[in-house]
């Protein structure tokens, strides 16, 4: 799991350019489900039939593949390069990281700082933005433009890191951990007896507006859908109210974007097999997958699963692992109570 | 181009009152087109019928526009926006209502600041005297537009509604010139995109294509100390990579590239950082269109004087035709 999840995050799956890392993804599935789908955009849906007949609900689970990132936007006089982000991008990060710009060949970056003494009093109490920091490939300016183009990808370094017990970190743990997730759910689904049909979507294109899960959702045509995401660990600066125990068990999200009743069933699960669970409240449509799994089509009864995460959308994502052994385990355990009848839970 | 490219831009059609120019457009793309219908939102869609691909090619016939919320005692009219519209860019501003109703947009002058400008301490001033005269020519929910019909300087040419009446000028110069193709081609002048995207949203649905390319225009990086931006006016036409909208499906965008490059034609890559065109809505249509966006480099958009080079618009459309007259695997 853990070996699942270090290949996953080495491999680049920049928003909107997902398809190394979706046939990364479709292999290792493929070992665990009945049938692997990749759409054109790059979606891959695991199938997994269970031993109901078509009475029995389609589930689907989705959890994103993709990360954010930087693209060159332009490239200066002197061969630096501009650019702008995909996605959530923290700008407070950015200086001195090390990046991989993917033009040509695949180049190392720094994002450019200026030194302390270089900088006016008034400079060095400043934050400075993005747009006017600059990549430094160390390259003459000629022979970057014939490596690197407009457009072209920078993606972060940054490896899974064990740190001491069961938290490791790293960059786009948002939320190739929740690909890792999808795969576990698999395994422990063969251990259980079950009657729906699963579909396992790793999705593309959250961190630009939850894209991915607009058009997959749209060709599962789901029940059932259940959302499996990333939520704030908790830090000493931050607020109780906003974020939750890094060792109190997965994040089970509330509000208007989860089907109540739904929602409340899998509590009961998770009561039942003595599994802590932490709940959250979302008073707005939510910044997953969920948010547009709900409103797919007709309408689909959706819940959301989250796993608590420090320092999100930073290269240093930290989070527990045991969280994505419970979160499977209770999420299979699920899908398994879901037998004749299933439709009651969805009354309001 | 440039005596289409002076029509449309001198036509009425705010974001939901899309009637004039749709009449007009119809009547360019008739005789070329094997079937032309108008959709339930009011987009005008012209089909080429074949048995290839179904690609849906957009861009849209609105234009941002000021709507009435008010008639004050004095006959001075309050207004909002439909789209995008920036207090800096109407001062002082002749506008006209679908009547041909013309007025100068002002804004109260005891404000002090004027950063502090907002679109509410504002007015529209027809030169009525009265309320009631003011009633007699113009009502609440009226939208009037830029009056700034187009200007020729050299290879480039200024107006309002560029973007993207030259989007629809490259569509339709496209569809007179497009023959040799085996795919079904859906060209649709979209409504309702300056207010999100809706018209593009809905025809897509409808037709449900394989394959979308919208035609937009999008900024420039060329003029002085601009926000850096690799895009210049007259260097051709831009292939988008990303958008706020939509990140280009890579292989669109490749085959743009490719066909292109196989054609000479000039080309520049796009990347904007805010903002957004039809294909944001396109390509997540059903289960997901793959979609691409050729965008014309225009200066000043959303004001008075959108600038494009008409040597831009005329690369792009011999890029629209090398791509629909060749194969598309994507």
């Amino acid at each position: 799991m853990k070996d699942f999840l270090k290949e996953l995050i080495e491999i680049p799956g920049v928003s909107g350019y997902e398809a190394e890392i979706a046939g990364y993804i479709a292999n290792e599935f493929r070992q665990h489900c009945d049938e692997v789908v990749t759409d054109p955009f790059y979606n891959v849906y695991g199938i997994k039939r269970g031993a109901g007949d078509k009475s029995n609900p389609k589930v689907m689970l989705a959890a994103h593949m993709d990360e954010i990132a930087l693209m060159v936007k332009d490239i200066d006089k002197s061969g630096f390069l501009r650019f702008t982000n995909i996605g959530g991008v923290d700008q407070r990060i950015l200086l001195a990281q090390e990046v991989i710009v993917h033009g040509r060949d695949k180049l190392t970056g720094i994002v450019a700082v200026m030194p302390p003494h270089l900088l006016s009093p008034e400079d060095a109490s400043r934050a400075i933005e993005m747009k006017d920091m600059y990549i430094d490939l160390g390259l003459p300016c000629e022979r970057v433009k014939e490596l690197v183009q407009v457009g072209d990808l920078i993606t972060f370094k940054s490896p899974l890191v064990s740190m001491l017990g069961s938290f490791v970190n790293g960059k786009s743990i948002d939320d190739r951990a929740g690909v890792v997730i999808l795969n576990e759910v698999m395994k422990e689904l063969d251990k259980l007896v079950y009657q729906a049909e699963v579909c396992c979507v790793a999705t593309v294109q959250e961190e630009v507006g939850t894209r991915g899960a607009i058009i997959s959702t749209y060709r599962a045509e789901p029940d059932i859908g259940i959302a499996i995401d990333v939520t704030h660990g908790d830090t000493p600066d931050a607020s109780k109210d906003d974020t939750y125990a890094m060792d109190k068990g997965i994040v089970v999200c509330k509000g208007p974007n989860m089907h109540p009743g739904l929602t409340e069933r899998f509590l009961e699960i998770a009561r039942e097999y003595r599994m802590d669970c932490q709940v959250a409240v979302s008073p707005r449509p939510t910044g997953t997958d969920a948010r547009s799994m709900q409103i797919s089509r007709a309408g689909v009864p959706t819940i959301l699963v989250e796993i608590p995460l420090r320092y999100m959308h930073t290269t240093v994502e930290t989070l527990n692992l045991d969280h994505i052994k419970s979160a499977a385990r209770l999420i299979a355990l699920f899908i398994a109570s879901l037998k004749e009848g299933w439709q009651e839970w969805l009354r309001y | 181009m440039k005596r289409l490219l002076e029509l449309l831009t001198g036509t009425y059609g705010p974001s939901g009152s899309e009637e004039d120019i749709r009449e007009v457009i119809e009547k360019e793309v008739r005789e070329y087109a094997d079937e032309v219908y108008t959709d339930a939102l009011g987009s005008l869609i012209a089909v080429k019928k074949g048995k290839g691909r179904k690609v849906m090619l957009a861009a849209h016939m609105d234009q941002i526009g000021l709507i009435v919320t008010g008639i004050d005692d004095n006959g001075f009219l309050r207004f909002s926006n439909v789209g995008g519209i920036s207090p800096f860019n109407v001062i002082h501003r002749k506008v006209r209502f679908q009547n041909g109703v013309t007025g100068v947009v002002s804004y109260e002058t005891e404000l002090e600041d004027i950063r502090n400008l907002k679109l509410g301490k504002m007015y529209i001033d027809i030169g009525a005297k009265s309320k009631d005269e003011a009633k007699a020519l113009v009502n609440i929910g009226d939208v009037a537009v830029y009056d700034a019909p187009m200007a020729v300087c050299g290879d480039r040419v200024t107006g309002c509604a560029m973007d993207d009446r030259a989007g629809c000028a490259v569509l339709v110069e496209t569809l007179k010139r497009v023959r040799n193709t085996d795919h079904e081609l859906y060209f649709v002048f979209t409504v309702q995109e300056e207010v999100g995207l809706r018209g593009a949203r809905t025809s897509a649905y409808g037709i449900m294509p394989d394959i979308g390319i919208s035609v937009d225009v999008t900024l420039t990086g060329d003029t002085p100390k601009s926000r850096p931006m690799a895009i210049n006016l007259g260097e051709g036409p831009a292939i988008k990579v990303k958008d706020a909208s939509v990140i280009a499906h890579p292989k669109v965008k490749e085959l743009m590239i490719q066909r292109a490059r196989e054609a000479g034609i000039p080309y520049q890559l796009e990347v904007l950082e805010a903002g957004g065109t039809d294909s944001g809505a396109i390509h997540l249509t059903g289960a997901g269109v793959p979609s691409g966006v050729i965008s014309i480099p225009c200066r000043y958009v959303h004001s008075a004087q959108e600038m494009v080079d008409l040597k831009d618009l005329t690369q792009a459309v011999e890029l629209l035709v090398t791509i629909l007259e060749k194969e598309i695997e994507i």
